[in-house]
This record gives C-alpha cells, structure tokens and sequence, in this order.
C-alpha cells in the first residue's frame, strides 16, 4: 500500500479544528483504499448517554482536495464492542443504532481498518451546500454532531 | 475600457496608473494589469505634447499599490494622440525615457516582488510600446515589452517593435486557411504557444489538428503512459508505443504533420497541474483542458482566470440508465474573462469533487444507511473516438474564434446533446459571489492549489531559456 501523506493545507485544516474544539484530531497517513478520500478522526471522542459506550473514535472522510470538495455527508463511529442504544428505542423496540451501519471497506487501508465503521448517513451539504471559500471541518464537525440533537428515531 | 477613454482625451495626451500583478512563467514574465487608479482633477496637466504628472497622483497610486501587496506594481499608460503634425506614434519619445528614469527609481524601490512598467499607445490601434521596471536590491532594471495581450472572451495580440514573432516562410501552403483568418490570423498562430493538458482521447485529436492548423509552438502534458485500451480512440498511437509516455510517444508523428515554421513541440512526461506545470503552463497563450476528471480542472480553471489565459475545456459524458445508455453530451468550454468559470456553469460542484475522490466507493453515504454494500466501480468514464472528435471540433471552432476571431462573438460553451442531436449554450450566467472571477488578474499573487494524481512521475524535464516579456490586460 503506497503511502499518500496528507497535503499540508489539510493538516492546516486538522490542526484548526483540534484547536476549535480542544479535542486532538488526526488525519491518516494513507488514503482509503480505491479513493481519495483521507480519514480525521478522534480517538477517544466522548459519546451521547443514549448508546452503550462513552468514548470512541469520531472521524469523518475527506477528499485529498478539500476545500474544493466538500467532506463526505456522513461521519463514522468505532468503538471497543459494538455500539448499541443503552435501553431500547421506544418506537422499534430496538437497541439497533437507527440508520447507520456497519461498513467494512469504510476505512480499508488506513490506520482505522483494524475495527469495521459504524457509519451514519446525514444530511447537511445536501440542503445547503457546501460553499469551498466559507465552509471549514469545524463546520462538518459541528453538523455532525447534530445528529445527536435529536431523538435516535425520527 | 482604458484605451477608449484615454484616447477620448485626444488631441491632449492622457495617461492613467494601472495595479499590475507578476504572472512568472519559465520562458517569460508576463505582467497583469487590473485595477486602474484615475488622476483626479488638476493630478495631471496634459497639451498635446506633453504631460506632467503631479507628485499626489504618484503618492496615491504608489500607496494603492503598497496596500494591495509586495508583489503588486504600477504599470503607467499613457498617449501619443494624433496631432497637427499627423498620427501620434507608440514609441517612447526622449522626454518619456527621461521622465521614467526619474520616476520608477522611485515607484520599485525597496519593492523587490513587484513587477512596474509603462505602455505608450500611438494614435492607431496596433502602434504600441512597452517596457518593465523593476528592482530586486540591485538597482532599477528595464526590460522591453515584446506583445501586449488584451485578454477577454477573445484574445488581442499587439506587437510592440522588440516583438519576435516571425511569418511562416512559405505563406502560400496555408491559402485555404489564410481566406478565413486572413494573414494577421496566420502570424498569431504561427506564434503562439499552445498547451495542451492530457494526451488521450480528445487532447490527441487537439494535438494533430492543431499543429496542421499551423500552431507554432506546442506543448502537451501527460504522465500517464499508453496502455493496449488507448490504442482505439488516441489518434497517432500504435501498439509498439504502449508503455511509452502519451506525450512522448506522439512526438515524432506530431512533428512530421506540423505546418509551422518554425515548429516547436514539447512533450512534458509529467502532470500539468502539479506546482511544475502550473508554472510552466503560465508560458502559453491558450490551454486547452483534455483532462478526464474534475480534479485537475480546479487549478486549470483558477489559472484562466488569475494569469488571463483563455482556457477550453471539453469532456464527454454519457448517462446510464437500467442497463442502456440514455444520454450522451459532449462539451467545449471557454474559460475566460468576460466568461463565466467552470464554478458558475456547473461544470465543478464541491459535490461533484467528492464524488470523485470517492472513486471505488462512489456515493458511499446513499448506501450506507439501508446497509448496501459499497459499490466498486473502476472508475472508469466511457470514451469514444467519434464523440471525443464532435467535443474536439466544438474546441476548435471556438480556438478559431477566441485566438483569431473569426465571428463577432464567442460562446460560452457549447454541448452536444444525444439523443437530441441538438447544438445548445448554457444559459446559466456568472454567480454573485464567484471566487474565480474575484481572482481574475491576480497573477502569482492568487494561490493555486496543485493536484496530483496518486501515480504521477517524477517531474518534468526542466526548461531553460528566455523569451521577451510581455504585458496582459483583462478586456
């Protein structure tokens, strides 16, 4: 696997966000396998009282030309054993995290490849889109979080 | 436009200071005029032989210049109006090399990234005069001014006389062609420098129509090497040349077809949109984008804009639906100022970008919450001969158009529609906010971003030499 450093304005754009938040953030040495797509990720990124886990790693993939492209729509969560909800969702009668799911090309070829992805999909760059000048990882980051905000079933 | 309003102070000369921003080539410098800095009034005391500039409207235009950046220096313009002794003449008289070497001591000092300069301009149109000034710590330098480009959906090219260009030496071998784009056309192409971005399916057909239309100088970037599936839709390949650089490999066949005289051809085995070829590309006049990805059309578009040159774009698409081929588009695209850019027309969309660089894995996030496994794809867009020759010849008509003029106006762009068969232009105009536009004549002070792919050879062979400098001004 041929190695592929992360180009310097994207390391710029890791270390402002780890600065943002005051959680340390990193990016992968190595693209995804058959993409161009690196990983940022925290290791040990506190998660809602909701799931079964309080800590994980928090990543999310972005392309190699950022901020021309925008990060991918979707973050991802890996955690020691499977992540579940802490009591069953009322509405499905399930402990099934509601759409995210396990993905295990996710992060083939990075650091990250050791443990499969739970990957949730969401929304944000879809309805407002990404504008390259304005936009940041603390953006995408943010967003992401919001997928916490709500109830796990909508 | 500047020209038209200093000739209108006729038959009194007029000058104006205008921002002017480096674009360092590796065969020439080229100097980007932008924003104008008129005098105001009693700034400048102008008869019909002479001016007089007021020391105000040199401290306000110098401070402008300081405000905007180190790199960014004053080019002064000004006339040599018709007069009762006949037609003013653009040549720098006595009086104006005297009055600069009092004045651009002054306006490069302690600015050693700044590129200065002055253009007189005769009362005709094409009588034109130029220098450089600057000063890098050793003293002020002065260079003459060999072409004078205006650079809008078209291109104007003004000799000054320290100009190189030369006519082919046997006109007559070009006669069908001269009908069209006349004599003044045949001398533009015979000297201009063409580059080409990728030597695969659209840009070897550029390639050979370019050099039998009698284009001077070529130079064609590719790092990718032929493989047995080029061998179908990349004109001048054999099988003996697979496994041979694209670029290098048609360099003997392009030579043998060329009409120019001189011909110069240069293959670069490497990427044209890593920080070499950016820099190298700087020394054309006019790119043509045969790249088969969005990437790489990021900087290309960037360089349009901020270096003014004209760039053409073309790609072909074609759209599957339950198993069949539904649609088939193939475009050219004009990217220049007075344009819109790649951004406002659609053609790249952030989005767009991610789903590329998702390659294999293309649209992973529409799958990934019903649990679909990832797609892997090669890839791979469709490439076919005939379609790759429609873009190429849409390309063409509007080289013809934006290098020689050859009608009153140039579109925007121009898609192919099947299965339609319809010849359409975009109707999408230029967005509010576009960053590209914002960049337009910005020179070396606009930061391109390079993109390489993952592949990529080592760089290209570097390339000495020196060409005259030049000056270009956004229409």
């Amino acid at each position: 696997m041929a190695r592929v450093p992360a180009p310097e304005h994207l390391k710029a754009a890791v270390d402002a966000l780890s600065s943002a938040t005051g959680i340390e953030f990193a990016i992968t040495d190595h693209v995804v396998t058959g993409t161009q797509l690196h990983a940022v990720y925290a290791r040990q990124h506190s998660l809602p009282e909701r799931y079964n886990q309080t800590t994980g790693v928090l990543g999310f993939r972005i392309p190699m030309n950022y901020p021309d492209a925008s990060p991918e729509d979707c973050f991802f969560l890996q955690t020691s054993d499977p992540l579940k909800l802490a009591s069953p969702d009322p509405t499905r009668n399930s402990t099934d995290v509601y759409r995210a799911s396990l993905t295990p090309d996710f992060l083939k070829g990075t650091v990250l490849a050791d443990h499969p992805a739970l990957v949730f999909s969401w929304h944000l760059w879809d309805r407002s889109p990404w504008n390259r000048r304005q936009n940041t990882l603390i953006d995408h980051y943010t967003h992401c979080l919001r997928r916490f905000d709500g109830p796990e079933h909508d | 436009m500047i020209e038209t309003r200093l000739r209108a102070e006729a038959p009194d000369e007029a000058c104006v200071f205008v921002l002017a921003r480096p674009s360092r080539g590796v065969r020439r410098v080229t100097c980007l005029l932008g924003d104008t800095i008129w005098p105001m009034s009693g700034e400048v005391i102008a008869t019909p032989y002479s001016l007089e500039i007021r020391a105000d409207y040199i401290s306000r235009a110098m401070e402008a210049a300081i405000d905007a950046g180190e790199s960014v220096g004053l080019v002064l313009i000004h006339t040599h109006p018709e007069t009762t002794f006949g037609s003013g003449v653009g040549v720098f008289s006595h009086r104006d090399d005297w009055y600069e070497r009092r004045l651009f001591p002054t306006i490069t000092l302690d600015r050693p990234k700044a590129l200065s300069g002055s253009i007189v301009l005769g009362t005709e149109c094409a009588s034109i005069d130029g220098r450089l000034w600057w000063n890098t710590g050793v003293g002020p330098m002065t260079q003459a001014v060999g072409v004078v480009r205006i650079v809008g959906p078209e291109i104007k090219f003004l000799e000054t006389r320290y100009s190189g260009w030369s006519d082919h030496p046997d006109p007559s071998m070009m006669d069908r062609s001269t009908r069209l784009w006349g004599a003044a056309g045949r001398r533009i192409l015979q000297n201009l420098r063409v580059g080409i971005v990728g030597a695969g399916g659209t840009g070897s057909i550029v390639l050979a129509a370019v050099a039998t239309m009698g284009v001077g100088k070529i130079d064609l970037w590719d790092g990718d090497v032929v493989k047995k599936l080029n061998l179908h839709r990349m004109l001048g390949t054999t099988a003996a040349m697979i496994g041979s650089n694209k670029a290098t490999a048609l360099a003997t066949w392009i030579r043998e077809i060329a009409t120019a005289k001189p011909f110069e051809f240069v293959p670069r085995e490497s990427w044209a949109t890593s920080p070499v070829g950016l820099t190298l590309l700087k020394d054309c006049d006019l790119i043509f984008s045969c790249v088969d990805k969005f990437a790489p059309r990021v900087p290309l578009n960037d360089l349009a804009y901020a270096h003014l040159i004209p760039t053409i774009d073309m790609a072909s698409w074609l759209h599957p639906s339950g198993g069949a081929i539904d649609a088939i588009m193939t475009h050219a695209h004009v990217w220049s100022p007075g344009i819109p850019c790649a951004w406002c027309r659609g053609t790249l969309s952030s989005h767009r970008l991610t789903r590329e660089a998702q390659g294999a894995q293309r649209d992973a996030e529409r799958h990934i919450p019903y649990g679909i496994p990832l797609d892997q794809t090669d890839e791979v867009e469709p490439s076919v001969l005939a379609l790759n020759l429609a873009g190429a010849g849409l390309a063409l008509l509007e080289f013809m158009q934006v290098a020689l003029r050859i009608t009153n106006r140039t579109p925007w762009d121009l898609k192919l529609f099947l299965p339609e068969w319809e010849l359409d232009e975009s109707d999408l105009r230029r967005m509010p906010d576009c960053a590209t536009e914002v960049a337009t004549a910005c020179g070396d002070t606009f930061v391109i971003t390079p993109i390489i792919p993952f592949a990529s050879s080592p760089e290209g062979q570097s390339v000495g030499g020196s060409g005259s400098p030049s000056v270009s001004h956004a229409d």
